[in-house]
């Protein structure tokens, strides 16, 4: 039997290959890009059961959809606008306009005594290899996070999560880079809102 | 430049170059400033600690599950018959 060995391809020979049809190349891209897809479904679902859901809804996309696919953008760019529209569909909750509407007033900067902090707590670099979150924090985290509309959630996890251009995240979700911008601005606000107390209460947590 | 319009372009330029005049006013508003450098602070602090957060991998069932659909969608009759039509080429 003629067996070709998909795995030492390159990214884009593979998905070209995919592209004509070919099923072995398919599954190869499925397996190459499995985690990248699931990772990023966690991060915007936060819930592992609907980021396995996601990732299946996504793969099936993919292969219907992969001859549309143009190679203008990146591939995993393209994954994650397909991911992001899942979650989006499938989660899309009234209440989180309400949300939304609160977080513009993200834009007008507030200036309250509590940001005054003793100096010792003004450190310039952080490695987050030191840091052990343990479950009270976590939950702070999650709370937080939870309480984002997901294309706030998005921006965030995408640019400061990822460290992927603002371009790029606009890509994603379809907006303009001001307007992605203005979101990264507010949900960076917002998060460090809600984290503050616990962040001022623990001034050695990070260093 | 005033502490609000410092808040207001702190996040822009969390992780990027500061080289263009408002970013060496803002700097500059930071180094005077102890509201805004504490601010700046707990931000950079926020976002470390999100990209702390553990990461899980695809769990072995979902793993088996995708496959699975993955399969099911491959074999479909439409690319069944390509596959063959390739094979019976090939041998
Ligand atoms: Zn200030």
């Amino acid at each position: 039997m003629n067996k070709r060995i998909p795995r030492h391809l390159p990214d884009d020979a593979l998905i070209a290959q995919a592209k004509s049809g070919d099923n072995l190349a398919f599954t190869e891209l499925v397996r190459r890009y499995e985690e990248t897809v699931y990772r990023f479904s966690y991060k915007i679902c936060r819930d592992k059961e609907k980021a396995s859901e996601t990732l299946q809804d996504t793969f099936v996309n993919v292969f219907r959809k992969l001859k549309s696919f143009d190679g203008k953008s990146k591939f995993s760019t393209w994954l994650y606008t397909i991911v992001t529209n899942n979650c989006l569909m499938k989660h899309r909750k009234r209440k989180s306009d309400e949300l939304e509407e609160s977080l513009e007033a993200y834009d007008h900067a507030r200036h309250t005594e509590d940001t005054v902090q003793r100096p010792e707590l003004v450190s310039s670099e952080h490695s987050p290899a030191d840091i052990v979150i343990g479950k009270e924090l976590r939950d702070i985290l999650e709370t937080a996070m939870l309480k984002l509309p997901e294309d706030y959630r998005v921006v965030f996890v995408m640019r400061d999560i990822e460290g992927r251009s603002s371009e790029e995240t606009a890509g994603v979700l379809g907006l303009s880079n001001e307007a992605t911008k203005s979101r990264l601005r507010r949900a960076r606000a917002f998060l460090r809102d809600q984290l503050h107390p616990y962040i001022s209460a623990h001034p050695e947590l990070v260093r | 430049m005033k502490c609000d319009k410092v808040y207001l372009h702190i996040c822009d330029h969390l992780d990027e170059e500061i080289t263009s005049p408002r970013c060496r006013q803002i700097k500059q508003h930071l180094e005077e400033c102890p509201n805004c450098r504490a601010y700046l602070d707990s931000l950079k602090k926020t976002i470390v600690l999100y990209k702390a957060m553990p990461e899980p991998s695809v769990p072995a069932g979902t793993h088996r599950e995708l496959f699975k659909t993955i399969s099911s969608l491959t074999l479909s009759p439409g690319r069944a018959r390509a596959k063959k039509r390739r094979c019976t080429r090939k041998s």
